[in-house]
């Protein structure tokens, strides 16, 4: 008991005990470009027309069926906005101000249409949210220069911990989702997508051999589960991290994630040490001909007493919700993966290959006339993709027709659906009950009992 | 710090050459002889059908006789060739043909056509047929009433109405300014067609999947379920209406409906307009070994199957789609329930093994 006490004594101690401010400098400036390119890429693909403002219906997120988007010319403002604030965080240009704008915008943006849920942008607005609190503009900023009596060249622990935490978390988790039957013992759905690539030269050959399937499984499980560890060992550093970037250019070219990778690749660099960032600095400083600041003597960031509290308390309920919150899916009965009940928000990523295809119909109560709803009239495909195999999107659709009828007059229609899905490779099976009534169905985070077993 | 100097080194050197190969040369090969058989073999030939169908169409109108009918007939049929022929190419509205100038589906085939409206353009001998108004005044279904809409001794009468034959003519020639506009941009598109790599959402692959489901889920609604009551306007459930079926007039529903299914079938399995059978979705499947879900076994034999029922549904019809909607109800829903399957045929497993990305933006898995 004791042996505990001084164990969380000493962790607290570490938590609040200064180290250089240069790895978070550093970080902040990769922060700021890799969202600025990230911004820039998506409104170059044309994504903000094609996602917010061409669909005629958005699907919500529990609780958040208010946010709404905001027409062609809002659109384009918040994107403005969000490439000035990214600019401006890289620069530690008004970074509090910037920062805020940049998590309030990034958020919204993505909590308008759930069929776009990427795990990595709910990793960005966590990372957004954390260095809203972070003194990250305290050196090697605009803000610096504008108020010299800002520069600092300590920081608190817990400052880096907490992005490290945050990245160390996305690694683990994603490799705790893989220690499932079908990705371990039937190399699924790693079968599948090399399949996919056998056309490749020279090595697209292997990539029908189920041993490759298995490798390839394996190892990137076992590098999610550890690769952290390796990272905060100094000694182990250099070759994980060397690793790291092998894994993540092989998936960057093997899958369509976009800016993952790279953002991955950079903001692991957080796990050098104050030295190696130190470098960066003075050679970015010697580049742009910048005076070294001198540091203020009293530093408010170390906090005492009841604030000090409070801070800690803070972090800790933060890091508890984190570790807890993927594990909701227990609460649930069934397959996770097919009813993914509890699956968003717990870094489960390119885990499961699913495909559906749904048919609804409306049947007028009155009449008994029924019909199948072109799903294209309400719709984009993106859209209809993502709803056919997600059953919270399934029933959201049910109502957003439930919605459209009645505006037309008819009221209390009965809405089915017939949906076939595909889960890694298996039959196409029903995937709902095709005679329960959606328009009748509550949306909530109850289980959803009508959807069918696997 | 300085052991971490030849780490950097590596990670950089590393990082320019993913970033070179995530556009690498690998796609590229990949579809190319697909496209290319595609372009080649079936857009530019099938093209150049409907195109020259289209002047067939048009002598006969200079050829009309008010007092010979047989000159009437060969109006009449050369419609219907030409009517045929448009089937095989509606499935290509992407590139030139879905440019604003063109957009050859909305000018060429608006359906069910609005009979009111052409009258009174008649009657005005005042109108553009370039305003989206008159998309459901024009086209081939304009002329399916014109040139049908009556018996051929009434139709002999009205057409020797030079205002009304004037009004067929400019349908006529609006729809060739806009084929020879598309056929002429193939000329350069084509390149750009069967270069193309990847499979974003602009990628030759993503166009040519993504119009082939959307033809074909036309065909199964606005063809079929759409006049047999099985579908729904903005959800609201709907009666039979065998007026809006596509053909209505000249009664070749069902011809029209199996030549575009003929069209897809042949996209699929690689077969040129010469007959040769080349490289199609059929031989991209079997290379990649792709198993279907929906049905036992093999995906590149299960969809070919399906077609084959399909195909042969259809043609055990003896009459048109309106007299069977109205006097034999059950088989044509049974034929749309044969249709139907090859939707999750499409949407679930072939979409998966072209690995095409209809999500439009990065995925992380699902």
């Amino acid at each position: 008991m004791t042996k505990a006490k001084s164990y969380s004594a000493q962790f607290l101690q570490w938590f609040h005990a200064e180290t250089s401010i240069a790895p978070l400098v550093i970080f902040r400036i990769i922060f700021g470009l890799m969202m600025l390119a990230s911004t820039v890429r998506f409104w170059a693909k044309g994504w903000i027309d094609s996602l917010f403002i061409q669909p005629d219906n958005f699907f919500h997120y529990y609780g958040f069926e208010w946010v709404k988007p905001m027409g062609e010319i809002g659109m384009y403002t918040v994107f403005v906005l969000l490439i000035i604030s990214s600019l401006f965080i890289a620069l530690g240009f008004f970074y509090r101000w910037a920062t805020l704008l940049y998590f309030l915008l990034f958020t919204y943006v993505e909590l308008i249409d759930i069929t776009h849920y990427l795990n990595h942008y709910y990793f960005i607005s966590l990372v957004a949210f954390i260095m809203c609190f972070l003194p990250a503009h305290r050196s090697l900023s605009v803000d610096i220069c504008r108020k010299p009596s800002l520069a600092l060249n300590k920081v608190p622990n817990w400052t880096i911990a907490s992005i490290k935490f945050q990245l160390g978390l996305v690694y683990f988790f994603a490799g705790v989702a893989k220690l499932n039957y079908d990705w371990l013992f039937d190399a699924m759905p790693m079968s599948i997508w090399l399949q996919a690539k056998t056309h490749w030269p020279i090595i697209g050959t292997l990539f029908s051999e189920k041993w490759i399937a298995y490798s390839f499984s394996w190892m990137g499980c076992v590098f999610d589960l550890t690769v952290v560890f390796f990272l905060l060992s100094k000694r182990c550093r250099p070759i994980a991290y060397l690793a790291l970037v092998i894994f993540h250019i092989v998936t960057g070219i093997m899958f369509p994630i976009g800016m993952f990778p790279w953002i991955m690749i950079l903001a692991t660099l957080i796990f050098f040490s104050a030295d190696f960032h130190q470098k960066i600095i003075v050679f970015i400083q010697s580049r742009l001909r910048l005076k070294e600041r001198e540091s203020i003597e009293y530093n408010s960031l170390f906090l005492h007493g009841f604030k000090k509290k409070v801070l800690t308390g803070f972090l800790l309920t933060y890091v508890f919700f984190q570790m807890v919150f993927p594990f909701r899916y227990m609460l649930y009965p069934g397959n996770l993966f097919w009813t993914e009940q509890g699956y968003r928000f717990s870094w489960r990523v390119m885990l499961i290959e699913k495909a559906g295809t749904a048919f609804f119909y409306v049947t007028d109560p009155i009449t008994g006339q029924r019909g199948e709803v072109d799903n294209s009239q309400f719709l984009t495909t993106t859209q209809e993709k993502m709803m056919a195999t997600q059953p919270d999107l399934i029933l959201q659709y049910a109502h957003i027709i439930k919605q459209e009828v009645e505006s037309r007059g008819l009221e209390n229609p009965i809405i089915n659906a017939e949906v076939y899905v595909t889960l890694n490779g298996s039959r196409s099976m029903l995937f709902i009950d095709p005679k329960v009534n959606l328009a009748e169905l509550e949306v909530g985070l109850k289980h959803k009992d009508w959807i069918l077993d696997f | 710090m300085k052991r971490f100097i030849p780490i950097v080194f590596i990670v950089f050197a590393l990082l320019s050459l993913g970033s070179c190969c995530t556009k690498g040369p690998d796609d590229e090969v990949e579809y190319s002889d697909l496209f290319d058989n595609i372009a080649n073999n079936m857009i530019v030939p099938r093209y150049a059908e409907f195109q020259s169908d289209l002047g067939a169409l048009e002598m006969s109108l200079n050829a009309f006789d008010a007092s010979d009918v047989s000159s009437l007939s060969l109006i009449q049929s050369q419609f219907k060739e030409a009517y045929l022929s448009w089937q095989s190419v509606s499935v290509f509205e992407f590139g030139p043909a879905a440019e604003y100038s063109a957009l050859l589906r909305t000018n060429c085939n608006t359906f069910p056509t609005n009979p009111s409206r052409i009258e009174e353009n008649i009657e005005a001998e005042e109108y553009n047929l370039a305003f989206p108004s008159n998309y459901g005044a024009k086209g081939l279904p304009a002329l399916d009433y014109l040139l049908f809409h009556s018996n051929q001794s009434d139709l002999l009468i009205e057409l020797s109405d030079s205002s009304r034959m004037l009004y067929i003519q400019d349908c006529l020639a609006d729809m060739q300014g806009k084929v020879d506009e598309v056929v002429d941009a193939w000329d350069s598109f084509r390149s750009t067609f069967v270069g193309s790599e990847g499979n974003d959402q602009n990628s030759s692959l993503s166009l040519l999947f993504n119009q082939f489901l959307y033809d074909y889920e036309k065909l199964k609604r606005d063809k079929f379920a759409l006049p047999a009551g099985f579908a729904t306007q903005f959800g609201i459930p709907l009666d039979a209406d065998t007026t809006v079926v596509e053909g209505r007039f000249s009664k070749m529903s069902f011809q029209l409906i199996q030549a575009n299914l003929v069209s897809l079938e042949n996209i699929y399995l690689g077969v040129g307009e010469d007959g040769v059978d080349g490289v199609g979705i059929f031989e991209k499947l079997k290379e990649y070994n792709a198993q279907s879900t929906v049905v036992d076994g093999d995906l590149a034999i299960a969809v070919q199957e399906q077609f084959s029922i399909c195909k042969q549904v259809i043609s055990q019809f003896t009459n048109d789609l309106p007299f069977e909607i109205i006097h034999n109800i059950s088989e044509v829903q049974a034929t749309s329930n044969q249709l139907q399957k090859l939707v999750p045929m499409i949407k679930n497993d072939m979409r998966s093994y072209l690995s095409v990305t209809v999500t439009l933006t990065d995925s992380d898995g699902d």
